[in-house]
């Protein structure tokens, strides 16, 4: 690239904008004390989609030009350091790359394969203990599945899905189907449900808590799957049931109109039952 | 000398192993659904094998051979106001154009190709009347449609970003330039 060919570059590799900042403080400094004229604005950040994390700087509210005296607004700049880079690109196969982390914020495009894995892991677990157990960010809902995933979910459905399915002495394969596309096309309606109420909630985050919210279910299929004593498994579907449903609770009443709360319960509570029942009866 | 040697290498694969990968999960996917029907009679194991390994490609596409093959990352969060930000993440520019053509070509023309391969076996069992098979090929459809959607945006905001960025040094070079000229005269 030819962007300092006419001014050494330092050891220490400065980003082109600093440079060329320098360049324009030390013209300035030199000749008659004109106020730095306006820099084009930064790409101010659209309040929906796409929205862009360079790989270096981080994305900084855009300060406003007439104040940048001496420092200027941290336009969006590929990193000075191509020695990085190209060794991340060079090195083959999957595993092995240099982790990043030269104090900037998280740069994920370099990481090793195996720290994504954990990273994925550990959001479904503090997801599932956020959505499920008792905990203090219960209060404010809409913060506790801000990092919302869909692996969870998919876990979860497949899981009660094969265990009804291994329960099942007749048509298995029904019963799978069944289950999963129940599940499935239940999670989807019910979020449209609570959108069509004027409910604020994200569609994906919705489809995320409802599925961790079948993980009590999952358990009350295993315990089912194991002891086939009609008696024993109502007592546990409906522990299970009311635990599923406490857990849906907070996030769908929060998210509507508090005089449309039931409106949006109560499918909830219907497909839970229905789960429910699809667990005691078969056998 | 021998002239071989003295034609510029033909560029290889860069990354054999992570090309595998990416090729390997949706290959198989397609595969078992494929061949399955000639040894399990049981839907819910090719429901179960086929979804499981086409999840897994979406992982590996979006998570691993994005990254390296082609320099992209795409996803979703959710800001302070609670609304739903798609992210993207591009290696510089630099970068991005020292990337093998042969890795970038691979990729993309797989991941295309998977969901035209999708497609028309959901045409099939569709024209069968098979409402369970469907529901397979519509989860792995959507699956790879999504990652095909998420790279293309990918794609897009960082050519963005770099003609953005490159007008922009123009600009201030311009700038520089000139308030150098007026304070030299």
């Amino acid at each position: 690239m030819s962007q300092g060919d006419t001014v050494p570059l330092h050891p220490s590799s400065q980003s082109d904008i600093d440079e060329i900042e320098n360049l324009i403080n030390e013209s300035i400094q030199s000749g008659p004390g004109t106020v730095l004229a306006a820099r084009p604005p930064s790409p101010t950040r659209p309040s929906i989609p796409v929205s862009s994390s360079p790989f270096m700087q981080s994305n900084l509210p855009p300060l406003p030009p007439s104040s940048s005296a001496q420092k200027v607004t941290p336009v969006p700049v590929p990193p000075p350091l191509p020695v990085v880079s190209n060794s991340s690109n060079s090195q083959g196969g999957s595993q092995g790359i240099g982790a990043s982390g030269f104090g900037s914020p998280p740069n994920t495009l370099t990481e090793p394969v195996w720290d994504t894995v954990k990273r994925d892991l550990s959001r479904i677990v503090s997801n599932l203990k956020l959505v499920v157990f008792p905990n203090p960010y219960r209060e404010d809902p809409g913060k506790a599945l801000r990092d919302w995933d869909l692996w969870g979910p998919f876990f979860f459905i497949v899981f009660l899905g094969l265990t009804l399915s291994w329960s099942a002495s007749v048509k298995k394969s029904e019963v799978f189907a069944v289950a999963f596309a129940l599940l499935a096309a239940g999670a989807v309606i019910l979020t449209l449900n609570v959108l069509l109420l004027g409910g604020h909630i994200i569609f994906f985050q919705s489809l995320s808590l409802l599925g961790y919210c079948l993980f009590p279910l999952d358990v009350g299929a295993v315990v089912c799957m194991l002891k086939d004593n009609v008696i024993l498994k109502m007592v546990v579907v409906s522990v299970t049931l009311a635990w599923s449903s406490w857990a849906a609770y907070p996030f769908m009443s929060s998210a509507v109109n508090p005089r449309r709360k039931a409106l949006a319960l109560y499918p909830v509570f219907l497909m839970y039952v229905s789960v429910g029942f699809l667990i005691i009866a078969i056998n | 000398m021998d002239p071989n040697q003295i034609q510029a290498p033909i560029e290889n694969y860069a990354n054999p192993k992570t090309c595998l990968f990416h090729v390997l999960f949706k290959g198989a996917a397609l595969a078992f659904y494929i061949l399955s029907a000639l040894f399990f009679n049981s839907f819910v194991i090719i429901f179960v094998v086929t979804v499981l390994l086409a999840a897994l490609d979406f992982w590996v596409v979006k998570n691993v051979s994005g990254r390296i093959l082609v320099g992209l990352r795409w996803w979703n969060e959710i800001n302070d106001l609670g609304e739903s930000v798609w992210k993207f993440e591009s290696l510089d520019q630099e970068s991005l154009s020292r990337m093998n053509k042969k890795d970038s070509w691979l990729f993309w023309w797989t991941l295309y190709l998977a969901a035209a391969a999708w497609f028309i076996l959901g045409v099939f069992s569709l024209i069968r009347f098979q409402a369970d098979y469907l529901l397979v090929v519509g989860v792995c459809l959507s699956l790879n449609v999504a990652n095909i959607i998420g790279f293309t945006k990918c794609k897009k905001d960082a050519k963005k970003q770099f003609q953005q960025f490159a007008s922009q040094t123009i600009a201030s070079r311009f700038q520089s330039t000139v308030q150098s000229a007026f304070t030299l005269v």
